[in-house]
């Protein structure tokens, strides 16, 4: 498994099968209705979340929270690092005959660094998972995907067949069906 | 089995359809500005101006121009730098703490939030570091060697650990506000025409499609930041409570201050807020999304966080008198009866007795009233930290060192001028970026548990 998610990409894949819905209780019926019957969704589109449906869809918890963990523990450990390097190791600093050595004032900095580390880590993989990146082309299916339509995506040839597939979409409430070959979509 | 809701009234009005939140939002967006918004924007320029003017006059000539000396080493300067940070604090409580709560009314107001917190932060930072008066060697501040030694920087002082929080604060809230801005400005990016737009907004947008699996991950790392960000916000004010607590100056050297400094800050934060919001949903047309039901519930919020203020208030007096420490006991008896008794006063009863109209319902959702209960929270949250700061080191040690300090012109321009950064960055805000977060905004829309 790579870094980046490379299942959120549509390029060279064959023959897609495209259904658009309009509301979000029809996205769900489509989805449990075709995982029901075996189908593998390769992705659903939404403008909103949609809470549950990445469950219908079973996608697995993301690791980013293990990925903050690790983030943090490696900010937490950089800044102690600091500290002690340039406050006890290089440079101690006598103020008022105090202990140079750990103590509770170099808890608002330690914290301040665990948090910026731990935001920024995660973030940044947040990204780099979800095959982000500035001026990166969109791979669209619909022009309305991301203000009031649901677009759910899968390969033609599947665990069933395309018929199945497509009904399915259609009884549960798909406005649209298309199919995409090599990025042009036609109405079936 | 999902129910709508059945106790809860609907937190967006006018039976709106998820394409009509993408209409009414981005509509400021697609269109040319209104003239409301250029006469706004304009004003800003103008206060932007004074505040070069004021900037200008300070660097120029120096630190002197301010009316800062000898005992009151801190005045306006310091007193705005908290107030604006502790306006900050609002953005961060809607969107981090009450998402934790999952307290959806915040969905509506937590983008213009967060920017007011981004904006405000930056406000803030102007004055610490101009108060530098060599503002050219300010990356001492920073962990970095000195050039004459290997000297490094005092891990043990309130300032440094300033440098920190305020800086961890103002990027992470960044971070937080804009992934939460990506999937709105990929709506945008599918509506706007001109070419240039398509460019910026597709650049911004970083490539997002809604993919169900971004949604997951996307919303994960909201709840991860979130969590962060809640220990952090409390963090910043705390700190900055230190720069006073941890000093030996009568009336500062209290462990109150971190708790009574952070309700302070939501207390003033929720003022701007409500200021904001109020006229944005008058000019923007935006009544259908902040209701009267979110000024109810942040006319709450004001109404606790000032009488947590109040009680703080309070104990500071009574701890004063029954520490029996003398210097303590002048110190408060002087903020109140003393030559700023005028500021004590309007500190009190704008910050504790004013908010308590909150108790009655038409107070907290009659909007003309609510917006000058806002301006007066934030009237007195500036007069509590000039009230701290000033009657307390008006007064030295020694009698001999005891002055009087009003703030000169340039000071008065500088916290001014910050008005024209705020409020030049929040309209530009409001022409480029969608105010109100319509992709959260349409996943309620349905007012389901």
């Amino acid at each position: 498994m790579g870094l980046v998610d490379k299942g959120l990409s549509l390029r060279n894949r064959g023959r897609l099968l495209v259904g658009v819905f309009e509301d979000e209780d029809h996205v769900m019926a489509a989805t449990k209705a075709l995982r029901s019957k075996g189908t593998d969704i390769l992705d659903i589109y939404t403008p909103y979340p949609i809470h549950g449906l990445e469950v219908a869809l079973g996608v697995k918890r993301s690791n980013l929270s293990v990925v903050a963990f690790l983030c943090g523990m490696t900010g937490f450990s950089l800044v102690i690092l600091m500290i002690w390097y340039m406050y006890v190791h290089d440079w101690p600093m006598l103020i008022g005959n105090k202990p140079v050595r750990f103590t509770p004032s170099w808890v608002p900095i330690l914290f301040e660094g665990t948090v910026l580390c731990t935001a920024f880590g995660m973030g940044i993989i947040f990204f780099l998972r979800n095959r982000m990146l500035h001026g990166i082309q969109p791979e669209l299916l619909d022009d309305r995907q991301t203000d009031d339509r649901m677009v759910i995506v899968v390969e033609a040839d599947n665990n069933v067949d395309e018929a199945t597939m497509l009904q399915t979409m259609k009884e549960a409430g798909a406005v649209e069906l298309r199919e995409r070959i090599g990025g042009v979509q036609t109405v079936l | 089995m999902i129910h709508d809701s059945i106790i809860r009234d609907v937190l967006v009005t006018g039976n709106k359809t998820p394409s009509d939140v993408t209409k009414d939002i981005s509509r400021p967006i697609l269109n040319k500005p209104s003239t409301a918004w250029k006469i706004g924007f304009t004003l800003s320029l103008v206060f932007l101006g004074i505040f070069a003017l004021s900037l200008f006059n300070t660097l120029w000539v120096g630190i002197g121009v301010w009316n800062i000396n000898k005992s009151v080493m801190w005045g306006w300067d310091i007193t705005n730098f908290v107030w604006w940070v502790g306006i900050g604090h609002a953005g961060t409580l809607i969107s981090a703490i009450l998402l934790l709560f999952r307290q959806k009314w915040r969905m509506s107001i937590n983008r213009s939030a967060e920017a007011m917190t981004i904006f405000a932060v930056i406000c803030a930072a102007m004055f610490p570091v101009f108060h530098m008066g060599r503002v050219w060697v300010g990356y001492w501040a920073l962990p970095l060697p000195n050039a004459f030694g290997s000297l490094w920087v005092n891990f043990n002082s309130p300032l440094l650990w300033d440098v920190f929080a305020i800086s961890t604060y103002f990027s992470v809230s960044l971070l937080f506000w804009y992934i939460g801005l990506i999937p709105d400005i990929a709506t945008i990016r599918d509506k706007v025409k001109t070419k240039g737009q398509k460019f910026w907004y597709n650049f911004f947008s970083m490539g997002w499609t809604g993919s169900v699996r971004s949604w997951a991950r996307y919303e994960l790392v909201s709840l991860i930041l979130a969590g962060l960000s809640t220990p952090l916000v409390l963090s910043v004010h705390t700190i900055v409570s230190t720069d006073f607590a941890t000093s030996v100056i009568p009336g500062w050297h209290t462990t109150i201050f971190p708790p009574y400094f952070v309700a302070g800050a939501i207390f003033s934060g929720f003022g701007m807020v409500a200021t904001l919001l109020l006229v944005a949903r008058k000019v923007m047309n935006y009544e259908n999304y902040i209701t009267i039901g979110h000024l109810d519930a942040m006319t709450k919020i004001i109404m606790l966080t000032g009488s947590l203020v109040g009680i703080a208030y309070l104990t500071e007096l009574f701890i004063a008198w029954y520490s029996g420490v003398e210097y303590e006991q002048y110190a408060f008896m002087n903020r109140a009866t003393g030559p700023y008794w005028w500021a004590y006063w309007s500190m009190m009863s704008c910050n504790v007795l004013a908010p308590q109209v909150f108790w009655f319902k038409w107070c907290r959702t009659t909007p003309w009233f609510v917006f000058i209960m806002s301006i007066i929270v934030n009237v007195g949250m500036w007069f509590e930290r000039f009230v701290i700061i000033v009657t307390s080191l008006h007064r030295d040690y020694l009698p001999s060192s005891w002055v009087m300090y009003k703030g000169s012109l340039t000071e008065v321009g500088l916290f001014l001028g910050t008005f024209g950064i705020f409020f030049t960055c929040f309209f530009l805000f409001a022409k480029f970026l969608p105010v109100i977060n319509m992709s959260e905004i349409k996943s309620i829309l349905k007012n389901r548990e």
